[in-house]
């Protein structure tokens, strides 16, 4: 541990710390441009300028680029240090258009404040600009090269942290020029984050351009709900809309970073056509008016008739009083999942996610060898994607086994394996990576139930195996999405028996939704969508409650929701979102969304995360102002303010005392049958990167999981794989009209065997006849994918609630 | 030409009209010492006799040659690798090109015992695009080497292999700077990358690279074979080594390429070699080594070219080239000039490279045509010292020049600012016609 001084201040610090961290340990803030934490030293932009007065090397030296070490005295104030800083800003102004009044960036602009701090006010350079023409980036990022500073961030957050090779420098010297080769959409799903690195306004926020300057926002530390991961952000609001969602540091999940399907997922919040006030039968009315309707129609019907449906959007305050509600009333449901396979899933990762094993997102990163099972990171949860990248930068080894053609921005091995042989195929890598020394009881036995290593074994799963003997810090990634339920036992099992051969082994679910946590550790085990629905047309169910659930946007069976729908007698509706089933409400009460509620949502690892509210709600003010510039209004009200946190409904649908305050956790927990949720702190006491819930007691199931048996016949029958897309298929941020350049094209996905056995080449259009529909897409020739499936996108503008699960190879057809 | 005073040991095959065949090379004693160190004299051997023979490199820098040789680790993983920088693209430099021409097999055999040296198996001579004609010459004569048997598989009967291959620059001057040169031969953008690690341990794809100059490369056969003794001898001066090829240019009556010992008098070159100044005039300055050293002026005159006694007078021996300035030159205009190569040349990594030269490019044109200010002259001062805190060796490089006309041509600068004109030129340029325009990409 190296004890150095820094302007006579002594501080003692890690050894490979960089003197300019030490100095910020100091609370001294070294000018920076180049430097940042994430992205490291590279000591281009020589603004870190300090004076070694005594140490291994003396004179003025970069402080990014030195390493703190014992009797080092440094002086940051030293006159050739600051005289050598002055020249570099000024240097870095010469070119610099200063066109501060119409940036973006003015305000929190890292340039700005190092000019003003180093004096530089008057420019000396007699000569001329150099000026750069601009490229269009897509609706994510803004690009004005003319006040590039060259600190080279961009280039590095986007090629070596990212992976994403179509934004670089080009040309060389006072030239040099970042961008693409043509202007065109950014390719990263990562590329948002460059208006947060880059230190001045070349790369500014698209959507959010000229709505505001730093100081006109709200800012409020919020959590990200567009999937399971709940990474940290800010939200900026302004003239009561939300504007701009940038990354907030999070060591524990998101580190520095934010995937764009996150920052710009906010657009349903403030969107124009946001329902913001409660109807009856179409009519508009008063919340309380259209709440005592709802209430006494649905006091006319035996509580068994009546069935809630909520959703893993919902924050947990809206999933406990929901359930709440259901519970004391008598209710059916709630149900919180579409299916039995679906809800029993996320049970199951709930229940396994045991304390030891756990791992979060942040510590992907420190993990040697991953194995990726039944996931597509990039797309069911971008941010994984850019952990298990920062892995590899250090040296993991990544196995991904998985029947979609998965691709990610690093190398990894990839052995494409139907869906009923991923459990085989982990049992056997994970069998053949460990021996059975050592292991004994439960652990021994399961190790004797995995299979052998078949005689005809694959390369590369031998180079992983060999990968994951030889790893000290293994992770098991597994989806729940594509996989069967006895996969998520078993991915636990296996990072159980890897803990048992000595390995400090993890073990990371990925959930369906942001709150799939909650909803899991919530919803009663027999309540499903697709049950109450049945029960509708039984005529069991009378009345039909969707809380934040849209069934047309969830609901696999397009046919049955349908049909429910004709016969229901009551059906009420809580959303703050514009959806199909909330028009054909009765009865529609509009809720608010996390910004304005604040809420908890706990992560697919278990960690409860409180996000506040980012503003009290209400119409934004463009939308209400009559064009006015500025904006105003002229009233004592809030308008668009009536939506209320749709917990509170709850509490009033059900005629029960209402808790003090949304977030007051007794009033919501206090019944709850969760014991785990009763441990949660207040949310003013909500710890920064949130609190990780496990379970109770030891999983029963622990080293009990039973592989399927695995059926290699060649079907008739093609599986359908509905596979989540980084843009397009999660619920929320499919609001947002930026993303939707984003989105890719509906391609159905085939193995080359399957498309040469169908006569379909690349580019063909198939007709797939299921049921009585008719559905059409262009295909898209795979080598690296599983043979026996058909991958199909699950985008919401797509009608892939016809398919079904499998389909007959003799109903696909050339289009 | 009184060439015939001194040994010639590099050029000694070299003709006016062709290059020299495998056979000629073979006539002169090439490729023995390569019979006599593969398989049969252990690579530390070799690199103790490089150590021995003070053979410093002959790119620029004097690195003794053997040192950074045994900076490979003798337990060092495989596959290593050696690089010949052939991307000579110092103004005023051509000795590399003139040596490839007269006799490549002396360099692939260099190449060969230097890859014995540090058990390197793949060689890359990265060669700069306009010397397309010595990187035919190269491949041709590397292919017939290896049909000799002096490269390929099991070299001369020994469990050595070695392949050369002759890459192509994208031509930019960074590329010469050895690790931006390893990325540039990786694909990469050629920034260079400050150590640690040091190329030896860690360079072309994480694997151990050594990299030296053609002429550093092309006395490893005359070492092998004649001593590390003989190879001081040849030196004029007990501080240096060996021969060097200076390449002369400007207002003298025989530019060219001459090789002579180290040590031998600035004077000397000029006045016989190069055939002495042109008719009218009179040694004002030379640049000792390339664009990247200061000003020599003419109280130096005789100073003996050797690395040591260059650096005794403030400056750099260099890559040999010498620029010779008459009484007629204006050095404001030569250094403008010269920061025009820095400025466009400059890979864009650094601040005071990227920014600083252009900056200083803008005031000595001011100055050139009549604009300057005083307070330009402090403000160059000021920058020039700043230079030296850039990222890589390329800015203090380009510091040199505009540092020796600071400390020894000061009163020229001034003259101009104070005449508001060039007093060399005639008739002074309205406006700042000097000034480069801006280029854009599209």
């Amino acid at each position: 541990m190296p004890k150095l001084t820094i302007d006579d201040r002594e501080i003692e610090v890690a050894g490979g710390t960089k003197v300019i961290e030490a100095a910020a340990r100091l609370g001294i803030m070294i000018p920076r441009f180049c430097y940042h934490p994430a992205l490291g030293s590279v000591g281009a932009c020589r603004v870190c300028a300090v004076k070694v007065l005594e140490g291994p090397v003396k004179g003025v030296q970069m402080s990014c680029m030195l390493d703190a070490a014992d009797g080092m005295q440094v002086s940051t104030t030293d006159r050739e240090a600051v005289e050598f800083r002055r020249y570099v800003i000024e240097w870095l102004m010469m070119n610099h258009p200063h066109d501060c009044p119409v940036c973006d960036e003015g305000g929190h602009c890292l340039l700005q404040d190092m000019t003003v701090s180093g004096g530089h006010g008057i420019r000396r350079f007699p000569g001329k600009k150099r000026t750069y023409p601009d490229q269009d980036l897509g609706p994510l990022v803004q690009h004005e090269m003319n006040r590039c500073i060259h600190c080279y961030r961009c280039t590095r957050f986007y090629q070596q942290f990212c992976g994403y090779r179509d934004l670089g420098a080009l040309s060389i010297g006072n030239r040099t020029y970042f961008g693409r080769v043509a202007s065109g959409r950014l390719e990263s799903p990562f590329s948002g984050n460059l208006s947060d690195i880059c230190p001045t306004g070349v790369f500014t926020d698209k959507p959010s351009r000229y709505f505001g300057r730093r100081w006109d926002y709200q800012r409020t530390p919020t959590i990200c709900i567009n999937c399971s991961l709940g990474c940290h952000a800010v939200t900026s609001v302004r003239y009561r809309q939300v504007a701009r969602q940038e990354a907030r540091m999070s060591a524990a999940v998101n580190g520095w970073f934010l995937c764009d399907r996150g920052r710009y997922g906010f657009f349903y919040a403030s969107l124009p056509g946001r329902p913001r006030q409660a109807a009856v039968k179409g009519e508009t009315t008063t919340m309380d008016e259209a709440i005592a309707h709802a209430r006494s129609r649905l006091e006319t019907l035996p509580p068994d008739a009546i069935a809630v449906n909520g959703s893993a959007r919902s924050s947990l305050e809206v999933l406990a009083m929901t359930e709440r509600a259901a519970r004391l009333k008598g209710w059916r449901g709630p149900a919180f999942f579409a299916d039995a396979g679906a809800a029993h899933n996320v049970k199951t990762a709930i229940a396994r996610l045991e304390e030891g094993l756990a791992v979060s997102l942040g510590e992907i990163g420190q993990a040697d060898f991953i194995l990726v099972v039944g996931a597509d990171p990039i797309n069911e949860a971008p941010m994984l994607a850019l952990a298990l990248r920062q892995a590899v930068q250090k040296g993991a080894g990544i196995l991904v086994l998985d029947p979609r053609p998965v691709c990610l921005p690093f190398g990894f091995m990839h052995v494409p394996t139907a869906p009923e042989a991923l459990g085989a195929v982990l049992g056997r890598l994970v069998k053949k990576s460990i021996g059975p020394a050592g292991l004994d009881g439960p652990a021994a036995r399961f190790y004797a139930s995995l299979p052998d290593e078949p005689a005809t074994g694959q390369e590369v799963l031998a180079r992983a195996a060999g990968l994951l003997a030889a790893s000290r810090r293994p992770v098991i990634v597994c989806g729940t999405g594509i996989v069967a339920s006895a996969l998520v036992g078993l991915a636990a099992d296996a990072a159980l028996l890897l803990t048992a051969a000595q390995k400090k082994a993890g073990l990371f679910y990925i959930l369906p939704e942001a709150n799939s946590f909650a909803s899991g550790l919530l919803a009663p085990p027999e309540s499903t969508t697709d049950r109450i629905l049945k029960a509708v047309v039984d005529g069991d169910v009378k009345a039909l409650v969707f809380v934040e659930n849209d069934p047309f946007a969830t609901s696999p069976d397009r046919e049955l929701l349908e049909r429910a729908l004709a016969k229901v007698e009551l059906l009420v509706v809580l959303d703050y979102l514009d959806t199909p089933v909330s028009r054909r409400a009765h009865v529609f009460l509009p809720t608010q969304t996390l910004y304005e509620s604040g809420g908890i949502f706990i992560n697919q690892e278990g960690r409860a995360q409180y996000s506040a509210a980012a503003f009290a709600g209400g119409a934004p003010i463009l939308e209400t102002g009559g064009s006015d510039h500025p904006p105003r209004v002229y009233g004592t009200g809030l308008p668009g303010a009536d939506p209320q946190p749709a917990g509170q409904i709850m509490a009033q649908l059900a005629g029960e005392p209402m808790a003090s305050e949304i977030g007051a956790r007794p009033e919501y927990f206090g019944g709850s049958t969760v014991s785990e949720l009763a441990e949660l702190p207040d949310v003013e006491a909500f710890p920064e990167e949130g609190q990780r819930l496990s379970p109770k007691n030891l999983p029963a199931d622990r080293f009990k999981s039973v592989l399927p048996p695995s059926s290699a016949a060649e079907s008739d029958e093609l599986e359908i794989i509905l596979t989540e897309r980084t843009f397009g298929s999660e619920d929320l941020s499919s609001y947002s009209a930026c993303l939707e350049t984003r989105e890719d094209e509906p391609l159905a996905g085939l193995h080359r065997r399957d498309a040469e056995s169908l006569g379909i080449r690349e580019g063909d259009g198939i007709a797939i006849r299921t049921g009585n529909t008719t559905l059409e897409f262009a295909v898209r020739v795979y080598d690296n994918m599983a043979s026996g499936v058909m991958v199909v996108p699950r985008l919401q503008r797509l009608p892939w609630q016809g398919l079904g699960k499998r389909v007959r190879r003799q109903d696909i057809r050339k289009a | 030409m009184t060439l015939a005073n001194y040994p010639q040991v590099l050029f000694q095959n070299r003709r006016p009209d062709r290059i020299a065949t495998l056979e000629e090379y073979r006539a002169s004693g090439g490729y023995q010492a390569l019979a006599e160190v593969v398989g049969r004299r252990s690579p530390r051997e070799v690199q103790e006799l490089v150590l021995d023979a003070a053979l410093l490199g002959r790119g620029g820098a004097a690195f003794p040659a053997g040192r950074k040789m045994m900076t490979i680790a003798a337990d060092a993983p495989f596959p290593r690798y050696l690089v010949c920088n052939a991307d000579e693209m110092e103004p005023g430099t051509f000795k590399d090109r003139v040596l490839i021409h007269a006799d490549p097999h002396m360099l692939i055999e260099g190449i060969a015992i230097t890859a014995w040296a540090v058990r390197a198996e793949k060689a890359a001579i990265f060669i700069r695009p306009e010397y397309e004609n010595a990187a035919r010459i190269l491949e041709r004569e590397i292919r017939i080497a290896a049909a000799a048997g002096y490269l390929g598989r099991a070299i001369l009967g020994s469990d050595f292999s070695l392949e050369i291959v002759v890459h192509r620059s994208a031509g930019r001057y960074i590329c010469g700077e050895v690790t931006a040169q390893l990325n540039a031969l990786m694909g990469q953008r050629p920034n260079p990358k400050q150590p640690p690690p040091y190329a030896t341990e860690k360079g072309l794809w994480d694997q151990p690279t050594l990299a030296h100059n053609v002429e550093t490369l092309a006395c490893l056969p005359h070492i092998v074979r004649n001593g590390a003794e003989w190879f001081k001898k040849l030196a004029l001066t007990p501080t240096g080594a060996g021969t060097k090829i200076f390449g002369v240019s400007g207002k003298v009556k025989r530019p060219g390429c001459y090789e002579l010992p180290i040590g031998v008098p600035l004077s000397e070159i000029i006045e016989e070699y190069a055939g002495g100044m042109l008719e009218g005039s009179e040694f004002k300055a030379c640049l000792p080594g390339g664009a990247s050293t200061g000003f020599l002026p003419r109280q130096h005159y005789h100073v003996e070219m050797d690395f040591d006694a260059l650096k005794k007078v403030g400056n750099r021996l260099g890559t040999g080239a010498i620029m010779v300035f008459d009484h007629k030159t204006c050095l404001v205009a030569a250094t403008l000039n010269l920061m025009e190569f820095f400025a466009r040349e400059s890979c864009g990594w650094c601040t005071p490279c990227r920014e600083g030269l252009p900056y200083i490019r803008d005031l000595l044109a001011r100055i050139e045509a009549g604009e300057g200010e005083p307070e330009f002259v402090p403000m160059l001062e000021e920058m020039k010292t700043h230079l030296f805190r850039s990222y890589c060796a390329f800015a203090p490089g380009a510091a040199a020049p505009l540092e020796s006309l600071l400390a020894h041509f000061k009163e020229e600068i001034q003259k101009h600012i104070r005449e508001k004109s060039c007093p060399f030129k005639k008739e002074p340029e309205p406006g700042v016609a000097g000034l480069a325009k801006p280029r854009f990409i599209a």
